[in-house]
Parts: structure tokens; sequence; C-alpha cells
């Protein structure tokens, strides 16, 4: 009996912290939403944030530079990375002789271990310059970012679609090839089909880490606040504003309220990512 | 002297839909009771609610009453961590814990507060003795268990329920997963242990059931079919869906 | 097609090869046992980065020290004392939420709470406050994992043998999940070592000669990111190439021991 009632008590103290979790999972999610409450709520609250002038002189705070910036960093980074990784994966799945596979595996995960703050130096050091040459510009540019972004998302992607691959059944690649297909037709028609859910996960994973990257960004993109005239330009994007502005304004300011605006639509394409993800693994 | 096992009117469901329908069977004191049935025909479900493991099973339900000796272990003041040690059950593929051999059998006398090292040897190797594995695992007690073969294995789970005394030994297919040699030492360890303990087993294997049961019950679709004398059953079952059964003709 | 995919990979390789000689190559010549011990200088000769691997080990210990366990005990409420189904599905999603919140937006909230509102300064203690903001969930997820990857049949064995709940968590599936736990632990302080964009906005930008928990706690990522933006020096480059170096050398030895550790957990023996 004295047992029951202990582990009655020890049930109760894991609920309790677990409901403290999701407490203050729900309180974060809440600060964001109450904090960029001002912005919303104001008449032409969407035409407000989606004008294209960030002007905190003259009280403008439109974010479409930053969602301008964030979509077009992210997106040029995925069309770099997707192909090199998904060209890793079926190297690694495929080609490397089977020794030496898990051990490219593990590199790979280590390499996803670099701190994305050397990707930054990395791209002060390589990237600008390269542009500068190429483009004729400062070389702090959309695409020097978008290059960093891309090279530091590699082993991460890389890494999930090696793993996605390997996980198909060696049985449904001997079924195929006892079938008389070439290493290539079984590639598309049966490996990629097969290892779909895990691939889009993976992507979503990219996604993600680009969306959410900071530091490694803001380092080589230039800050400029106003709308990017091209890939050339120099620009910003939500993560790199947030962090340059964050101990700017403060709070109760309009200026925090619309970077609590900026967080709140990084926060919802998260969600998103996350339902979507949920729905690659089949939960509803 | 092992404790007859008897239930009245058992019934299970898993979120509401019924897996078992008022079964009453008794296993006697000291007798081998085989559960024999096509697959999914809840004799898993029965074996498991003898020692009230069903509960661990969310959405699960148990009405009817399950009597050890004279005890209904459903009784709202039944400890169960006491029932379990009372009844000992055995899997269908051997689970020993990824610890040495040693702490296998330790386990269970260290969960119920054996501390003296002398002791803990004495119960580990007469527990092994009993389930016939002493010889070949003496001196590599602090090996991991899992270098042990399957059979081995097998029994060193039979072992590990020995070591808390148990009146009753719950086995869910303990052969499934072996060879025919493994199974045959185990068979010969069930026949040894017999009179000892009340052995309630579950089987796919019917020459198994006819080989080593006193008795047999036959389930089908959740309920108790037909019981009785192994060797009478055999030849002469009463029922015509356990003659099919015994014939390999049955069709659910 | 093969061979393509094969030249395409080659090309990423050597991309990331070369960044990886680029700080060798920049970093080596500094790297010193006097850069290792002495204290950054804006200017001139002699500056070092002592005081930012004390706080770099000192905040991804204090982080794991706090969440660690209560990621534990988080996990084990889901899966050792399962709520119903309803109940860990919202919490799965929770979880995963939060997980996805990029690292500047909660070193933002931290920033508001702990700074704005509670007026603590930028230090040592604020950033292990932000650090263990990101940690948690991370914690939680990895204790997910392990305890779902411990056989059921585990569990009912001890169960069967007349063990609790509890007494089956302790004895049974701690000690099956722990290589795993361990591995996952190890991944969690790489990335918490490499962490800056959170911790520029609450453990700031700068030491000082006396250590204190509420003294400016600048860590390794941070001074790379300062010393290469707001920092000025004509050595900035090679400062930085010298503190990439020895914080990848940190995580580096994080992983391999965290590795070592769980496998031979896992393998007892080899």
């Amino acid at each position: 009996m004295r047992d029951q009632q202990r582990e009655k008590v020890i049930q109760s103290v894991t609920w309790g912290l677990g409901g403290i979790f999701v407490l203050l999972g729900f309180g974060l999610m809440a600060m964001v939403l109450v904090g960029a409450w001002p912005t919303l709520a104001e008449p032409h609250a969407l035409a407000r944030l989606l004008s294209p002038t960030w002007d905190p002189m003259r009280d403008q705070w439109g974010l479409l530079p930053f969602l301008l910036g964030t979509a077009v960093v992210t997106c040029l980074a995925l069309a770099i990375v997707v192909p090199l990784a998904l060209a890793t994966g079926i190297s690694i799945s495929r080609m490397l002789p089977w020794s030496l596979r898990p051990q490219a595996v593990r590199l790979l995960a280590a390499l996803t271990a670099i701190p994305s703050v050397v990707f930054g130096w990395w791209g002060l050091e390589t990237v600008v310059p390269a542009v500068r040459i190429l483009g004729g510009q400062a070389g702090f540019s959309l695409l020097a970012a978008a290059i960093v972004l891309a090279l530091m998302l590699w082993p991460t992607l890389g890494f999930l679609f090696a793993e996605a691959l390997m996980k198909v059944p060696r049985s449904y690649v001997e079924a195929s090839a006892a079938l008389g297909a070439s290493d290539d037709q079984t590639l598309v028609r049966i490996l990629i089909p097969s290892a779909w859910p895990q691939l889009m996960n993976a992507f979503l994973v990219a996604v993600a880490r680009g969306l959410g990257e900071t530091v490694a960004v803001q380092m080589v993109i230039g800050g400029q606040v106003a709308m990017p005239a091209g890939l050339l330009s120099p620009g910003a994007t939500l993560t790199t504003q947030l962090l340059t502005d964050a101990t700017l304004f403060p709070p109760g300011t309009r200026g925090h309220a619309a970077l609590d605006a900026m967080a709140l639509a990084l926060l919802a394409a998260m969600g998103l990512l996350v339902r979507l993800s949920a729905r690659w693994q089949g939960q509803p | 002297m092992a404790p007859t096992i008897r239930t009245e009117h058992l019934s299970v469901s898993y979120h509401r839909t019924p897996v078992l329908h008022q079964i009453s069977l008794e296993a006697a004191g000291g007798e081998v009771l085989a559960l024999i049935g096509p697959s999914g025909c809840g004799k898993s479900t029965f074996l498991r609610a003898l020692n009230r493991l069903v509960e661990e099973t969310p959405g699960a339900r148990v009405e009817g009453r399950v009597y050890l000796g004279n005890m209904n272990i459903y009784a709202p003041s039944v400890d169960v961590t006491q029932l379990r040690r009372r009844v000992g059950m055995v899997f269908q593929a051997p689970n020993p814990f990824p610890f040495s051999i040693f702490d296998n059998v330790a386990y269970g006398p260290r969960l119920h507060g054996v501390t003296d090292a002398g002791e803990l040897r004495r119960i580990v190797e007469r527990s092994l003795q009993e389930a016939a594995l002493w010889d070949e695992v003496r001196g590599k007690l602090r090996r991991p268990a899992l270098t042990l073969s399957g059979g081995q294995q097998q029994r060193l789970c039979i072992a590990r329920a020995l070591a808390v005394d148990p009146e009753v030994l719950l086995l869910d297919e303990p052969t499934a997963a072996l060879d025919p040699l493994s199974t045959e030492k185990i068979e010969e360890l069930i026949a040894n242990l017999r009179g000892r303990y009340t052995i309630v087993m579950v089987t796919h294997n019917l020459r198994q059931a006819a080989r080593i049961s006193d008795r047999t019950a036959f389930f089908a679709e959740g309920r108790l079919v037909e019981v009785g004398w192994t060797r009478q059953m055999f030849t002469a079952p009463q029922d015509p869906r356990t003659e099919q059964y015994l014939t390999g003709r049955y069709q659910p | 097609m093969h061979h393509l995919a094969f030249f395409v990979m080659l090309g990423a390789v050597l991309v990331m090869a070369g960044l990886l000689l680029d700080v060798v190559r920049e970093g080596l010549p500094h790297l010193t046992w006097q850069f290792l011990t002495s204290a950054p200088k804006e200017r001139g000769e002699g500056g070092g980065i002592g005081p930012e691997i004390v706080n770099t080990i000192v905040m991804v210990g204090g982080a794991m020290i706090v969440t660690a366990p209560l990621g534990l005990l988080v996990g084990m409420s889901q899966v050792e004392w399962r709520p119903p189904h309803a109940v860990v599905s919202v919490f799965d999603q929770v979880r995963a939420t939060w997980l996805s919140i990029p690292s500047v937006v909660l070193g933002f909230l931290v920033y508001r709470v702990a700074i704005a509102w509670w007026h603590w300064p930028l230090s040592v203690v604020t950033g292990v406050l932000a650090l263990c903001v990101m940690n948690w969930p991370m914690m939680v997820s990895v204790a997910v994992t392990a305890l779902r990857n411990v056989p059921a049949t585990y569990r009912e064995a001890s169960w069967a043998l007349g063990a609790t709940r509890s007494q089956t968590v302790r004895r049974v599936v701690l000690p099956a999940a722990l290589g795993e736990l361990i591995n996952g632990w190890g991944w969690a302080m790489a990335r918490l070592a490499g962490e800056s964009a959170a911790l520029i906005m609450t453990a700031g930008l700068n030491v000082s000669t006396h250590w204190s928990a509420w003294g400016p706690g600048e860590t390794l990522a941070v001074y790379i990111w300062y010393v290469r933006t707001e920092g000025y020096g004509a050595r900035g480059s090679g400062v930085a190439a010298a503190t990439a170096l020895t914080l990848m050398l940190l995580i580096a030895l994080i992983l391999w021991v965290s590795g070592r550790l769980s496998d031979w957990r896992q393998h007892p023996g080899r």
C-alpha cells in the first residue's frame, strides 16, 4: 500500500513537470502574440505590416523587406543545397564501398555540429569577396547569404537524405535488379518513391533551419533595411533584423512590437512546417 | 503445495472490443495446463489476466474474478506487486535485461528487498540450477546475458522468474522462438518443475501440449471451447471444433 | 546519373574541406598557450580567449545540469507514466513547435523578460537561462526517443516480477536507455556550444577580469561573431579563425567523449 502511494506521488511529480513544460511552451508562443498585438490591432494592420518601408524615425514599420529577404535567401539556398545533398545521399547510399558508408554518414553528422558562426566567418573570408569580384558591388548580398546558408545546410540535408535512402529495404532493390532494372531505373522508380516521406521530412527540416538561421546570414547579408534591388544587393531577413534591433527598442515601444511581429511571422512559418512534417509522418 | 488458480466468468476487452468472453477455467495445484487455439483467440490475454499484466495495456478492461488459492486477485485490497511475486511469467521471445547473467536473476530478489550478497548468490545459484542452466553458466555470471544463445536466454528468463519463489508459472509460448534442441531442453525443464509449481502454458505446438501437459484447454474466438485431460482430448475430443483444430481443418 | 551524383558530391566535399582548411590555415598560427589563457585585447598584440573558453564551458554545463534532469523527467511523464492519448498528442505538438522556434526568437523573449522586465544584467546567468529555454525541449526529445526505444518486453518482464513502475524505470529502463541518452546529450551540448544569436542578446559581448556569475558572459561563438562584425583590429580574421578552431576542437571533444561513453554503455565488454 505504501508502495502504491509512493508511485502516485512520483507519477504526480512527473505529470506536474510535464504540465509546466506544456504551459511554458504555450506561454512562449503567447508572449510573441501578445507582444505583436499592437501592430495587429491597429487599422489597416496588414497593409502597414506588408509595406516596403522600415523607417523607425518616421514611425514606419513595414516588414516586407525582411519577409522578402527571408524568402529569397531561404529559397535560393535550398535551390543550391537540395541537388548537392541529394547527390550526396545517392553517392553515400549507392556508390561508396559498403565499408565506407557508415564512416561517411558519421563524418557528415560530425560536420552538422560546426557552429553557424564559423560559416559566417568563412562567408566573410571567401564568399563576399568572390561575389564582389563577380558582381562589382560590395559583395554583402542576398546571394552571398544564400551561398553561405547552402553550405551550412549541406551536411544536415545530405545526412538525412543518405539515412532515408539507406533505410529502404534491400529486398526492394534486389527485387528491382532481379527484374532487369538498371541502377538508375532502380533509383528513380524504387528508391526515391519508397523513401519519399523521409526525404520530404528531411527537406522540411532544412527549410526550418534555413528560415531560423541568424548569425551566418547576418554576417554576410549587409543589413540593409530598404527593399533589395536584386540578388547582388544587400538586404536583411526577419532573423537578422531581430538580432540587430532587439536591444534597440525597449519593450512597450512600437519598434519592439514590430520585432514581435517578425517573431510571429517566423513562428507561423515554423508552425506550418511542423504540421506539414506531422502529415508526412502519417499523423493527423 | 502449489495453489490452484481459477477464473470465474473472466472477460477482457481492449478499447471496448471484447477479446475474452466469460472464461471459467481452473488449473489445479501442481498441474501443467496447456492452452491451445488459433492465433488471436485470446490465449495470451487470458494468461496476462492471471497476473494482472493485462492492466498495463492502455484501454484494457477486466470483468469477472480470478482466484489464486482462495484470494480474488482483482479485489481492491490486493497488492499487485505481491501478486506478481507469487505468479511468475515467461514470455514468448527470450527477454533478458541488458545486464549480466547474475543481475538478471538477482533482479527480482533485489526488488523485494534482498541485499545480502551471500543470500543473493544462493538464490541465483539455486534458481539457475532449477532452470537447468547452472552447469552452462557457472563461472560466467558476470557476462552480459545477451551473449547467451536463444535457448539459454529463455532458461535464464525462467530462472529469473523462479528467483522470487513464485507458486504459479505462466509460460507464453516459451519455445516459439527456439530451435528444436533448445525446445527439448525447456520441455524437459517444465516436466521437472511440474508438481512444485502450478503451470499454465500457452503453446502453438500441439505435440508439445500433448507431451508435457496434464490437461489442455482449447480456445477459439475469445471463448473456452473445451477443457479436459490431455490424453483424452487428443484422442477423443468432445467438441467438433476441437477435432477440426487438432486435425488442421479448423476454419474460424 | 549515379556518376554525376558522385561528382556533384565531390564538389560539395571540396568546398567544405576548403572551409575547414581555411580555419586551420588562418587560425593555427595564432593558437598559442598564451592565446588560450589570456583575456582578449581590443588593440595591439597579445590578446587571448581564456575567459571565453571558461564562459563557454560554464554556460553549456550550467544549462545541461538544469535541463537534462528536467527533460528526462518530462520525457518519463510521457513514456513511462503515459497519460491519455490526447494529452500525449498535444504534448508532442508543443514539443515539436518549441523545438522549431529559432534561437534568435527565444533569445529575444528571454531578453525581454529577464533583462527588460526583471532588470537582470547581460550576464552568464542570463545566458544560461536563454540556453535552458533553448535546450529544454531538446532534452525532452532526447529522453522521449531514448525511452521509446527501450523494448516494451523489458518493462513487461520487470512488472511480471512484481516491480512497480518507478522501480522498473530506475532499474531497467534507465540503464537500458542510458547509452542513447548520453549520445543525445552530447549532440545537444555541441549545439549549445555553437549557439551565438540568443547569447548576443542575453550574455553580452565582453568579459570581465574578475569572473562572476552576474558578470558579462561572452562565449567563444559570440566572440567570433563580435570580432568579425563589431570589433576592430587588423588581426580580426586570424583571431576569429583561431577562436573558431578552438571552438570546433572543443565540440569535437564533447562529441568524441559522449560517443565513446555511449558506445561503452550500449556494447559493454568491447
